[in-house]
């Protein structure tokens, strides 16, 4: 089917719906051990349930349904539910605060909540009083849910018999539903976390969508047979992306993990085609590989690190685009077929035809790592606002310091200052409830992005850090804090990293170890410790840490060398709003909040006093008092 | 739990739960079903008859495989069985039958199982004390069921019948399946063969059923086990059945291939043999009962080329002993998992590659 002006996200569902019928899978969901196939009829049965079930609870056209929860069928059908009723559909983070629930749900004007079990009706019941627009809840996994009887709370299973009973006494009411409508209505809403000030929502249209999705596979099309595995939240518009835009109108088949923390062990299993992911995960990946070598017998090491060797070499011509020599592909091929092979499958890689990382910035050596592995590793670069994404690498193009080339009818501009510009079908209507931001944000059709960036002699767009984040030492030499923290994460001790120097003397560092690696490491060296806060601050791991920022300086630019580092005495959290929900450092608020730190960073002090609290997902607190080191490494 | 490449999910227990899941597996199994069916028969026929003692113990240390490893029934008595299989097929093939069901041959295959039927009840008889003792006192239960049928019982009485002081034979063109004559040894191989698989896919099923969960239940802990509401005796009792069902079906087999029995064959030494078979391959695992006789059936061979070579001569019986009793010893103190763990480990050597875990 074509995509045009008029055509909805809805129709192309119905009419993908109707073509594959029961013949294909649509979507697997593992439980219970096995991978429960749902085709693509059983799929339009239960959005149809759950679109009249809407209706009948008195849904309008234009009114907002919330979504939280897990990636599982029902949120998906509920999305789709929700389009197809006339309905727009807004995603929340299934770790949102309550106050960040209240803030969505309140402003969205939200009608209709579907929450995926207690733990999510219990956000929705503590905001409800707070949301007098907010009228039904529903839910889907009983597990918890006997004692629940509030009238505004409603099964999925009572809201789909509804449906039926709707359906039964409107035969045809859901076709014509679907009919109506047109491409340029909001279809989705969503809000952006934003690195810097409260949440945005982003109007996008059933248009901006599925041209966004046309666009993406024109470059690197997929197969109907193809699988993907959906287990980033749905709130983000990647996952949207694929599950929604591509996933609609290619009709690969989407698989939903088991449990969220099962989900890398579900990836291997399904082995997925095409794979999007913010950089964090290729991290965790790289990292897992980096501790499973440091344990591994003589001989498995060697074979690794030979291979490795290879594959990087190789990688390297691929990306200076200079011929291979028989013989190195030869030996590539070797390296592969014995090591390289056998890493993809360990890592759910084996059948990866299209891999994609964006949403941040991921450092070279993570991107070499897995092309020297023959992954297909992409940069993308894109934003909510145009819907997913404006450039990506091509195919035998890659360079690991751009982001490739704008895919189909998009345009990218750089502004004289350098902001980057963006032009396509996929640009939103507008900020909801928020024409100020409009229009700062939408000129002519252009998107300013925020982001400075330009274009290099291959016509690749090259992405700096965000417009503040640029940084130069107060001797005037520009260092770029996030390219060092990418280098610093390289190592598996360290989980996250904060790197400081703008108009200071030198640079300096905060990390956060990983807790489970060094943990590992602690236990192998007989080190004891009760808490992350005390691993952190024992003089073994301080060692540790400063060998592997001694390597990751080596060779750096005399000015861009670390001087200083801490171990921070907990991890970044969200919760703490430290990073955004898609895991973002928020460099604004950490420099306000680690003032002591950041400040005895640049005094003669060998240690900070730390008095703290801590928040929880739930509401808990925990009060932390403690004495961190400052290690100088004299460079 | 198998270890499974990437790309390999399920969408149904029944695919779950299946043996043979990727097309590696599934060509190593056409390689070993070519293997056994063509390439011994028709190339390596100087060893058939270390084939076919390797197929016959295997089958004998199944049926000790199912009682020690998977329900936790020590047993030292299991050539009793052997002996009772073997035993009831010669008598039996013995009764006037119908000449035409010589004809057709379906006589031996009904004797088959009437004699296995015959060992399993027999074995379910000496497995009765099992409901009140286990442990050390099960195991002199067996022995008694060892030395009471055959030291006892066949020797003293049924093999007198006859009346020729002497071992039982049966004619080779007796041995008859539908229009199938077992008579040369490659007969005898490829009937021991289809014995083998058809015995190991029984217990590979029980294993894995219901049943097979009951039985390590009782082997991990009978308490706990009965508290589940598994009822033991029953169980425990139905494991004694199959295992000398088995274990019938063993000795009849035996018996065909020889053609010739003796009270000999089914003395204690041999049950001793069969609980070493499984101790050598691993307790607990299907493969160890394979793995364990190739070993066996290894070392014999090598023990005799070393002693034909050395010059020794009618000695090879006692180097044979010894040699049984250091294998045992070594495994306990170096693999005491058994050769099915190391064959585990190294797959997994691989599999792993080139991480270790």
């Amino acid at each position: 089917m074509e995509i045009t002006k008029e055509l909805t996200i809805p129709r192309l569902f119905l009419d993908q719906a109707t073509k594959f019928g029961t013949d294909k899978v649509a979507m697997r969901e593992k439980e219970y051990g096995v991978w429960r196939p749902i085709t693509w009829r059983d799929y339009l049965d239960n959005v149809k349930h759950i679109a009249l079930g809407l209706i009948r609870l008195g849904l309008q056209k234009g009114d907002k349904v919330s979504l939280i929860g897990d990636n599982r069928p029902e949120g998906l059908w509920a999305e789709m539910a929700a389009m197809c009723a006339g309905g727009i559909g807004v995603w929340l983070f299934q770790d949102s605060l309550m106050e960040e629930v209240r803030y969505i749900i309140d402003h969205s004007d939200t009608r209709f909540l579907f929450a995926e079990g207690q733990e999510e009706v219990d956000k929705g019941m503590s905001i409800f009083e707070d949301c007098p627009k907010l009228e039904k809840i529903i839910w889907d996994d009983p597990k918890g849910m006997r004692n629940y009887h509030e009238d505004y709370l409603i099964s999925l299973e009572d809201l789909m018999n509804l449906g039926k009973q709707h359906e039964q006494e409107n035969p045809g009411l859901f076709e014509e539903l679907v009919k109506s409508g047109s491409g340029d209505e909001v279809a989705l809403l969503f809000y952006t976390s934003g690195t810097t000030s409260a949440p945005k929502g982003v109007l996008l249209s059933h248009y901006n969508m599925l041209s966004m999705g046309r666009n993406l596979m024109a470059v690197d099309p997929c197969e109907p047979t193809d699988d993907y595995v959906s287990f980033l939240p749905f709130a983000w518009i990647g996952e949207q992306m694929m599950s929604v835009s591509c996933g609609i109108q290619i009709g690969y088949t989407i698989n939903f993990p088991e449990e969220p923390d099962t989900a890398q062990e579900n990836i291997r299993e399904i082995g997925p085609h095409v794979m999007f992911a913010p950089p964090r995960m290729y991290e965790q990946m790289t990292r897992t590989v980096q501790v499973k070598y440091l344990d591994a017998s003589w001989i498995k090491r060697k074979c690794f690190e030979l291979a490795s060797k290879i594959g990087y070499y190789v990688a390297d011509l691929r990306f200076k685009k200079k011929l291979i020599p028989w013989y190195w592909k030869m030996l590539d091929w070797i390296a592969y077929a014995a090591v390289q092979m056998k890493l993809k499958d360990h890592l759910g890689l084996s059948k990866v035809r299209h891999a994609y990382t964006g949403g941040a910035a991921m450092g070279p050596d993570h991107f070499k790592f897995f092309h020297a592995m023959g992954v297909n590793l992409k940069q993308i670069y894109g934003q909510t606002e145009v819907s997913g994404i404006s450039v990506v690498h091509r195919d035998g193009d890659i360079k690991f310091d751009t982001v490739g080339l704008p895919i189909p009818e998009t345009e990218i501009k750089i502004k004289e200052d350098g902001e980057i510009l963006a032009k396509s079908p996929s640009v939103f209507l507008g900020y909801y409830k928020n024409d100020k931001a409009t229009e700062e944000t939408l000129i002519d059709g252009w998107l300013a992005s925020g982001d400075k960036g330009f274009i290099d002699d291959d016509g690749h767009l090259v992405v700096f850090d965000r417009s503040k984040d640029v940084m130069t030492l107060n001797n005037g030499k520009p260092f770029s804090p996030q390219y060092l923290e990418t280098r610093l994460k390289f190592s598996p001790y360290i989980k996250d990293s904060w790197v400081i120097g703008h108009e200071r003397e030198y640079v300096t560092a905060v990390l956060c170890i990983d807790y489970s690696v060094v943990g590992k490491w602690a236990d192998e060296n007989k080190l004891t410790y009760t808490s992350y806060t005390e691993l952190s601050q024992k003089p073994e791991i301080y060692e540790l840490v400063e060998k592997q920022i001694r390597q990751a300086n080596k060779d750096l630019p005399d000015a861009a060398k670390i001087r200083k580092f801490v171990n921070l005495y907990k991890e970044f959290d969200p919760d703490d709003d430290e990073l955004t929900r898609t895991r973002k450092l928020r460099r604004a608020f950490v420099e306000n909040r680690y003032k002591d730190i950041l400040d005895a960073l640049y005094l003669d002090k060998s240690t900070v006093h730390i008095d703290t609290t801590i928040n929880y997902e739930d509401g808990r607190k925990s009060h932390i008092k403690t004495d961190i080191k400052i290690t100088d490494l004299g460079e | 739990m198998a270890y499974l490449p990437c790309g390999v999910y399920h969408e149904k227990y029944s695919q779950d739960q299946a043996f043979w899941q990727t097309n590696f597996i599934r060509g190593k199994m056409v390689l070993l079903a070519v293997f056994s069916l063509l390439v011994i028969p028709i190339f390596l026929t100087d060893y058939l008859s270390e084939f076919i003692l390797l197929i016959y113990w295997a089958m004998g240390a199944l049926g000790v495989q199912l009682l020690i490893g998977f329900c936790g029934q020590l047993t030292l008595g299991h050539a009793a069985f052997l002996a009772v299989g073997a035993y009831s097929s010669f008598l039996l093939m013995t009764l006037p039958w119908p000449m035409f069901m010589h004809q057709i041959g379906a006589v031996y295959p009904l004797v088959l199982i009437i004699s296995a039927i015959i060992a399993g009840l027999w074995c379910v008889l000496f497995g009765l004390p099992s409901a009140r003792v286990k442990g050390f006192y099960l195991i002199l239960t067996t022995m008694a069921a060892q030395f009471i049928t055959v030291d006892f019982f066949i020797a003293k009485y049924v093999s007198q019948i006859g009346g020729r002081q002497q071992d039982l034979t049966l004619s080779s063109d007796l041995v008859k399946i539908g229009p199938w004559t077992i008579d040369s040894k490659v007969d005898i191989y490829l009937f021991g063969v289809i014995l083998l698989v058809i015995s190991m896919a029984v217990v590979a099923n029980l294993v894995r059923s219901k049943t097979g969960r009951a039985w390590i239940a009782i082997r991990d802990n009978d308490i706990a086990g009965e508290a589940m509401g598994i009822n033991i005796i029953g169980y425990k009792l139905y494991a004694f059945f199959v295992s000398g069902f088995i274990g019938g079906l063993t000795g009849a087999f035996w018996g065909a291939s020889r053609n010739i029995i003796s009270v000999e064959d089914f003395l204690f030494g041999k049950s001793l043999w069969l609980v070493g078979i499984i101790l050598i391959g691993g307790v607990g695992s299907l493969h160890g009962v394979v793995f364990g006789s190739l070993f066996m059936v290894f070392l014999i061979w090598a023990l005799q080329e070393i002693v034909g070579m050395i010059g020794g001569t009618g000695n090879i019986i006692y180097f044979k002993e010894i040699a049984f009793g250091l294998a045992i010893c070594g495994f306990l103190l170096f693999e005491p998992n058994g050769l099915a763990y190391r064959w585990w480990q190294s797959k997994n050597y691989f599999n792993l590659w080139p991480f270790s875990y």
